[in-house]
């Protein structure tokens, strides 16, 4: 067991009702449409998509309503066809409020007219990149990344691997396990073309070992592709972490503060290629996903959900939530949000909407005993115990010393703590605070950089003045 | 000195080493003679009167020199002084006490080089008037003896279940050894702090919520 | 569905292992060798056990009501405290001994230095450090087990040992059918108790490995196997390797540090059993090491996953 395809630290968190066991069984059924989405502008880390229709325009599916603000950004496509009611606002799983663009459905599904790619098998890099940019694919682990820009390497870096995230070890979720299951063959097809566009030889599939039939459905359809393989790994909580995923793969280590491609690697969530295999050999684009409702609801279920559907349909739809929920959450439980406002909208990132009982109310928090629990249970290596300390002293310094820059805040160690420390929580302030100084710091050393050039430029005019 | 330029005078002076910078308790100077000789109660006031009437005589001269002394041998200069009068009080002590003498033994002539005598020297009597430099010898020896009197007091009491030579404790107390030894000063000295601390603490608190 | 629902931040979920649920199992596997010193000792045992844990108890509560903190006695830890400073006490001691212990132990070793986590040294063993200098003929006198034949009092298997190894019988040894304090005579409890807290995953087995290990070697190039088997299993060193070098607070937090750690208790604990005048080093040595901790920690800090690794 020891070296198998391990990753340092990581925990085996526990599930209660509705998780992964009562839901893996469930096929995805396709939600129905709500009467209204309301779709936000900015549910991709980056520049927010600027709105390109009006109030009061007829809108058909898949239609363009607002295109990417910038590189790092991506276009956003209707989910539903009818009318724009208003370009107002909508609030996410994290409580901020962003500019959201509400349309009122007409039930009638109408596509835009969808232009599949003539040669999927014969893509260059740069119309690969296009198709995926303009089709809205960020990745759909949770993180929201603009799947364009992750394929896009700065000069020098070559994708040598391809690596696709099937782990699913947060608890609760069975969305990609069930896309892995019911899709194995458009996701491996899609990891076919994208490996042929790039000219990447290599690709493993990673996922856990306790979803047996998605490895088989997997090896099975990677069979007769050259250069896929499919991976078992170990249960463990974060195995589906980036650098985590990578090492326990390929045992390349991500230098701190790099990026996957640093080691030659990009990884992509498998729902991440399942949409990219739409966008290329369909040429649809991204509205709608996967989303696993789970914990504590009537009828716990994978549902093929409209992006921009609020969380009150969904819940609606599974037939409302047990009476015990005291808590909503968007995403998995070790790193989802817990939001309190149903009007909340799916967007691409929301991986599930899970419901969880009082059991996840925080505790009182106890001092630290110095079990060391925590130091153990970090997948980076970090060491919370002191780090945490010295937050709590306002010692940023410190902290910044002991590595906290590279907390991935997954959880791991509030996980595992007896004294039920928020140490996850201090160590995302701890963050915040520290970048806020960075920047700052940048900032006036900017500043007196431009105050000495202005004063030279000053000097020598004097000097050229007198002379 | 922030003390001298508000010319607290002979009284300030003096109580500021009897209490506010108990050398002790707030500066924390002289620890050789503080953890050594403060196992009996009678131990800690010699020794704290010694240290006192060194404190003043060299505090006074060094000050009435002040403006003799050359800086760059001062400190040889403060040193001949200091150790002057720590002669006088050694034969004194031999001559007319010679049993506590035997006692304190060598912590005596280690006076010389007590940091309390040297601190002051350095930073307050090359620096002040000698009346003031009288009252500040006079304050911070007493403020010396005051505690390390109480330390001792507290040691020989569980160390030896007396006080000043009294027994104080029932006949069943059993000393407790390790207050006679420097552990047992230790935890005393530390002890006392905590609660001189505490009681700074609850004052300051009380006069700025009177103010 | 107009409930509100709870904001927290992430995690959602976590482990149902408490601080408080550490020290109930901790004070579990130091059960059997209290049974073991009742049934080795009598009555004067148990009415020991119960006055230093009453003791402890109450000191931490009244500190905590009087300085207005928050009352923690329910985390069991001072439980823990009076259990380890009673099984360091003789038989024959006085109902003062665990008192005045135990407010040491409590009051100026963890209470005065931040309580549960933040006291730099073991409260139990510093209690016991300081009752063993300041009443060395009570804290020294071994009185013999209810059990043995012989009632040759005060002569501990280490005292023994010193003079001729043959002399201790192995198997008295292993049942703790010897002089010595209360909870130091029954090995096999001892080991009993470790195991199920190694089991349980709440001590490193590193510690007590390295601890016994170092000592066992120490003495094989010293004496042979058959002493160096009699001296790990003589004495506090099973209580104190399984026990007290494995305090969460004053010990090392990382692998390295703990394996650090149990050596140096050992090799302390072998140089004062050796060559000391104290017969027995091994509370001294985990002192000893307890305020090393720091240091170790410092010094025993793991590279980040992903640090740079530095090409020379």
């Amino acid at each position: 067991m020891f070296g198998k395809q391990m990753f340092p630290g990581g925990v085996h968190p526990h599930e209660g009702v509705g998780g992964k066991a009562a839901n893996q069984g469930n096929a995805i059924r396709e939600m129905p449409a709500p009467r209204r989405v309301i779709i936000p502008l900015s549910m991709h880390i980056g520049a927010p998509a600027r709105p390109v229709v009006q109030k009061g325009d007829h809108v058909l599916m898949g239609q363009v309503i607002a295109e990417a603000g910038g590189f790092v950004s991506a276009p956003i496509h209707a989910s539903v066809s009818g009318t724009v009611l208003e370009i107002g606002e909508a609030q996410m799983p994290n409580g901020a409020i962003v500019r959201a663009i509400l349309i009122d459905n007409d039930f009638r599904d109408e596509w835009v007219e969808l232009h599949p790619c003539g040669h999927p098998e014969t893509l260059t890099p740069a119309e690969a990149q296009q198709v995926i940019r303009e089709a809205g694919i960020v990745g759909m682990g949770g993180a929201a990344f603009p799947t364009a820009v992750k394929l896009t390497p700065a000069p020098g870096k070559v994708i040598e691997k391809l690596i696709l995230n099937g782990a699913e070890c947060e608890p609760y979720l069975t969305a990609d396990h069930r896309l892995m299951l019911e899709k194995a063959v458009e996701i491996v097809d899609g990891l076919r073309l994208v490996m042929l566009a790039f000219g990447v030889k290599d690709a493993i599939i990673g996922i856990e070992d306790n979803k047996p039939d998605a490895i088989a459905a997997m090896r099975a359809a990677a069979k007769p592709v050259d250069g896929i393989r499919v991976q078992a790994l170990p249960v463990r909580y974060p195995q589906g972490g980036e650098k985590q995923l990578i090492y326990a793969l390929t045992r390349r280590v991500v230098p701190n503060g790099g990026l996957p491609l640093d080691v030659g690697c990009v990884v992509c969530n498998v729902g991440t290629m399942y949409a990219i295999d739409q966008a290329i050999r369909e040429g649809r684009p991204l509205v709608q996903r996967v989303t696993t409702i789970g914990g504590l609801v009537q009828n716990p279920g994978n549902y093929l959900v409209r992006i921009g559907t609020p969380v009150r349909h969904l819940l609606d739809a599974c037939g409302g939530l047990r009476a015990e929920a005291k808590m909503l959450v968007s995403g998995g439980p070790m790193m989802g949000q817990a939001f309190n406002n149903l009007e909340t909208p799916v967007t691409k990132g929301t991986s599930g909407i899970i419901a969880l009982g009082a059991d996840s109310l925080d505790p009182d928090e106890g001092p630290c005993i110095r079990c060391g629990r925590c130091m153990r249970a970090c997948p980076m290596k970090l060491l919370p115990v002191h780090m945490d300390h010295f937050i709590r002293e306002f010692n940023y310094n410190e902290a910044e010393r002991l590595g906290v820059m590279n907390c991935i805040e997954c959880g791991a160690c509030t996980y595992v703590c007896p004294a039920k420390r928020l140490l996850t929580q201090s160590f995302r302030m701890g963050k915040k605070v520290i970048t806020a100084r960075r920047k700052a710091a940048a900032e006036l050393a900017k500043k007196e950089k431009e105050e000495a050039e202005r004063e030279r430029a000053a000097r020598e005019a004097a000097e050229k003045k007198e002379g | 000195m922030a003390e001298a330029r508000r010319n607290p005078g002979f009284g300030g002076v003096f109580m500021n080493g009897l209490i506010t910078e108990n050398p002790t308790f707030t500066l924390m100077l002289g620890m050789c003679p503080t953890l050594g000789v403060t196992t009996a109660a009678m131990n800690g006031v010699s020794m704290g009167l010694a240290t006192t009437f060194v404190l003043v005589f060299s505090n006074l001269f060094i000050s009435l020199l002040r403006n003799i002394i050359p800086d760059k041998v001062r400190i040889p200069a403060y040193i001949v002084i200091i150790a002057s009068f720590v002669t006088m009080i050694d034969l004194i002590m031999q001559a007319f006490l010679p049993d506590l003498r035997a006692v304190l033994g060598t912590y005596i002539q280690l006076i010389v080089v007590n940091c309390i005598i040297f601190a002051r020297a350095e930073s307050f009597a090359a620096k002040n008037p000698p009346l003031l430099s009288l009252a500040d010898g006079l304050g911070m020896g007493l403020g010396f003896t005051v505690s390390i009197t109480l330390l001792s007091c507290i040691r020989e009491l569980f160390g030896s279940g007396s006080i000043f030579g009294f027994s104080v404790m029932p006949e069943a107390y059993q000393p407790m050894a390790i207050m006679n030894m420097v552990p047992g000063g230790f935890i005393t000295l530390g002890l006392m702090m905590v609660l001189v601390n505490f009681i700074k603490k609850a004052l300051s608190a009380r006069k700025e919520a009177r103010a | 569905m107009q409930a509100k629902w709870t904001i927290a931040p992430a995690p959602h979920v976590r482990d149902n292992v408490t601080s408080r649920r550490i020290m109930i199992d901790v004070c579990l596997a130091l059960a059997p060798a209290g049974i073991m010193s009742i049934v080795y000792f009598g009555a004067a045992a148990a009415g020991l056990i119960a006055i230093s844990v009453l003791t402890c108890v109450l000191t931490e509560y009244l500190y905590q009501r009087l300085t207005g903190a928050k009352v923690t006695v329910g985390d069991w830890s001072a439980v823990v405290t009076g259990l380890l400073l009673a099984y360091n006490i003789p038989a024959s001691a006085p109902w003062w001994i665990p008192v005045v212990g135990g407010v040491f132990a409590i009051l100026i070793v963890k209470q005065l230095f931040g309580g549960i986590g933040s006291n730099f040294m073991n409260p139990a063993l510093t209690a016991r450090a300081v009752l063993f200098i300041s009443w060395g003929s009570i804290m020294g006198a071994y009185p013999a087990t209810q059990l043995m034949a012989d009632t040759v009092s005060g002569a501990t298997p280490l005292a023994l040992l010193a003079e001729d190894a043959s002399q201790v019988n192995l198997v008295d040894l292993l049942i703790g059918n010897c002089g010595g304090v209360l909870g130091e005579t029954c090995k096999i409890a001892l080991i009993l108790g470790g195991v199920y807290l190694i089991v349980r995953g709440i001590i490193d087995w590193r510690v007590p490995a390295c601890f016994i290990g170092m000592v066992f070697v120490c003495y094989l190039f010293m004496g042979g196997f058959d002493l160096a088997l009699k001296e790990i299993l003589a004495g506090g060193l099973m209580l104190g390797a399984f026990f007290m070098a494995t305090d969460y607070a004053t010990t090392p937090t990382s692998v390295l540090g703990r394996c650090i750690m149990g050596a140096g208790c050992g090799l302390l604990c072998f140089v004062i059993r050796a060559f000391a005048n104290y017969p027995e080093g091994c509370s001294f040595a985990i002192l000893f090491m307890n305020v090393a901790t720091p240091l170790i920690d410092r010094f025993t800090m793991t590279k980040h996953f992903g640090e740079v690794k530095k090409h020379g």
